[in-house]
């Protein structure tokens, strides 16, 4: 598939450095792996990048999608860098070791990679904690049960992906302890007819409230809304794909970050440093609520997401049980942070395997 | 309706609809095969269907213009690969990639802004008594346009290739394009007419997957649907009645991993995606070692193959 694309990329690389080769003040180089329509991923980065342009007098913003996580991406940010931009946020987690390669080649420039866990003097990171609102969305999904099973539809078992169903789970288990979560995974992030199945085999063994954590939310959204299920979404606020059915999702704000993160350059205050937003800073949330959702329920998500935001409860508080009965954090005592980043089990009331 | 009832009706339209857009590739696959041409393309040609069915469904509002525009962009695509292999004599398999290729890449780029779009597919047909009967009630109630359809194409396919003049053409240049010619049959244009039915068939595939199964355009969305038909057309012996038991083997097994994680199965996810290749091996070398060794290979088709050696 290489050829082709590179084709179709390098054209577009010439038109978009024409296109930004001219104008004052600071440019920003946005990168991502897949179209910032997605209603994912990539469209919420995207969310952050137009918050920028809005907020920030004098910025400009460029952005470039679908590009791979190989060397062609280092030419895209030479590209970018050649026309202008003087920050670089490389949003996807392969476009490290190529951001740390192209960040060496040209020092004046800053950049910033999402999620990763290297750093070199002008490259630092980004990234925010999500299972807050993941937890609140289980608030949510909880409440609105009647079958007392909810479904999550998965890519990979890593430990992303766990915090967020172990998250979901117990905030649903908050309101009722019987609660269960069943699991489905995909085996790949985006592959929309085995979306399509796997929520139809969650439909069918009974879950009335679908969630999930694959590329887009709107394949699963979709056949939630057409077998009459509920949904929660993932990533952005994909409601438009169920207008009946949408609850509520856990959804990124990174525009109030990466506009921090442009002023410090500005201000040359900027330093090489893993920056790690949440919940309490505002950097992920809730979208709106659903219309089917009752102020009784709205209420008490709010309640708990003032709690989170005060520092007054922790997530990963104790007791924590794992699947298998085991506990791994006696109640009181906060989950160890190596347990909670390199996170590999999933909690009691989870239906499915991790391996 | 009982809880059985209710999992082996919703196995089975999950195993259909699963298979569908396989089915659909794997009938014009055999078509393709049956005049001694190899498509790899296809799984390309399914990419432009699916872009191609999802955006005209937008602009539309209309899922059977789709599904017209899907065949459309199929066999535009197809011609290419009829033009290179039989006006040109190119080597199939390099044709067929070079195919598959620009099928991506084309349905990659130009399919940048119909993503996270919003469409409307097929109206459920209410139907009435029909609902209320237990397995068969859940099975019609979730039936779609083009799962019905192809359960119907396949023997029809069958049907036209065995009991039909133009049918006999077809499996007559397969078999030996000289002796065809002998017979007065003009055996390019019957190669180029089983390149672009096809092309058809792979378009309705991909515009099956994108407008009616999930509703949704993302790229490389078929994930080596394609691929995996032009396998299965081994498994189908080149045989359109076989195509639905063939294209069910891989969408039931595929159903199956999804539903056996639902139940709670505690199997490995690894493990049980591997499964509708294990299963799909596993006929193959079965009926190999058990039937004939061409298992039903157009002679015509051995030669290509024995040629690539």
């Amino acid at each position: 598939m290489g050829l082709v694309k590179k084709i179709l990329l390098s054209v577009a690389c010439m038109s978009l450095a024409v296109a930004v080769a001219h104008g004052a003040g600071t440019k920003v180089g946005y990168i991502y792996v897949g179209p910032k329509s997605d209603y994912g991923y990539n469209y919420a980065m995207d969310q952050g990048r137009l918050y920028v342009e809005k907020n920030m007098p004098g910025v400009k913003t460029v952005s470039f999608e679908n590009v791979p996580e190989n060397a062609e991406v280092e030419r895209v940010m030479e590209r970018m860098i050649k026309s202008g931009c003087t920050i670089i946020f490389p949003t996807s987690y392969g476009y490290l070791d190529p951001a740390l390669n192209v960040a060496k080649k040209y020092p004046k420039v800053t950049f910033m990679h999402g999620g990763g866990f290297k750093t070199a003097p002008n490259l630092g990171t980004f990234f925010a904690g999500i299972d807050d609102a993941m937890y609140l969305a289980g608030i949510t999904a909880g409440s609105m049960t009647k079958t007392k099973k909810l479904g999550f539809l998965a890519a990979h078992p890593i430990p992303q992906v766990l915090r967020n169903i172990n998250a979901f789970t117990r905030g649903a288990q908050s309101v009722d302890p019987a609660i269960t979560t069943t699991v489905v995974w995909t085996g790949t992030w985006s592959d929309p007819g085995k979306e399509a199945e796997a929520a139809n085999s969650l439909v069918d063994a009974g879950a009335d409230v679908l969630t999930g954590h694959v590329d887009s939310p709107i394949t699963y959204t979709q056949t939630a809304e057409k077998r009459g299920v509920m949904a929660v979404g993932y990533h952005a606020d994909a409601s438009k794909f169920a207008p009946k059915g949408w609850l509520v999702g856990a959804a990124w704000n990174w525009g109030p970050m990466m506009a921090k993160i442009v002023k410090s350059v500005q201000d040359s205050t900027w330093k090489p440093e893993h920056i790690r937003g949440d919940l309490m800073a505002g950097d992920a949330g809730l979208t709106a609520f659903g219309p089917s959702v009752p102020a009784k329920v709205k209420d008490l998500v709010l309640a708990k997401e003032k709690e989170f935001k005060a520092g007054k409860t922790k997530l990963w508080t104790g007791p924590i049980v794992k699947q298998d009965g085991a506990e791994i954090a006696p109640k009181g005592t906060e989950l160890a942070m190596a347990n909670l980043e390199g996170m590999d089990f999933f909690v009691k009331g989870v239906v499915g395997t991790v391996k | 309706m009982s809880e059985f009832d209710a999992a082996l009706g919703g196995f089975l339209i999950s195993a259909l609809r699963s298979s569908t857009p396989l089915l659909w590739v794997l009938l014009g696959e055999i078509l393709t095969q049956r005049v001694a041409v190899v498509n790899l393309g296809v799984e390309g040609q399914m990419l432009a269907g699916a872009l191609a069915g999802f955006a005209a469904t937008l602009a539309t509002g209309n899922p059977w213009i789709g599904l017209i525009a899907g065949v459309a962009a199929g066999m535009a695509l197809s011609s290419l690969h009829g033009l290179l292999c039989v006006g040109l004599k190119a080597n199939p398999f390099a044709s067929g990639l070079a195919v598959w290729m620009l099928g991506f890449g084309l349905s990659s780029f130009y399919g940048i802004p119909f993503v996270g779009q919003k469409i409307n597919g097929f109206k459920s047909m209410p139907l009435g008594f029909l609902e209320r009967i237990p397995v068969i009630g859940t099975l019609v109630t979730q039936i779609t346009p083009t799962v019905a359809m192809g359960i119907l194409a396949s023997p029809l396919l069958g049907w036209w290739l065995y009991r039909t003049r133009t049918g006999l053409s077809f499996r007559a240049v397969g078999e030996s394009l000289s002796s065809a010619k002998a017979l007065g049959l003009k055996t390019a244009w019957v190669q180029v007419m089983g390149i672009m039915a096809g092309g058809a068939f792979s378009g309705m595939g991909g515009a099956a997957l994108s407008v009616d199964y999930t509703r949704n355009w993302v790229e490389g969305m078929t994930q080596g649907r394609g691929l995996v038909a032009v396998g299965l057309v081994i498994v189908a012996r080149w045989n359109p009645y076989l195509a639905i038991p063939a294209a069910l083997l891989f969408g039931g097994a595929e159903a199956l991993t999804l539903r056996m994680q639902t139940s709670g199965v505690p199997i490995s996810s690894h493990l049980l995606h591997t499964l509708p290749y294990l299963a799909s091996l596993a006929v193959l070398v079965l009926s190999y070692s058990r039937a004939n060794k061409e298992g039903g290979t157009p002679a015509g088709l051995s030669a290509v193959f024995s040629q690539s050696q």
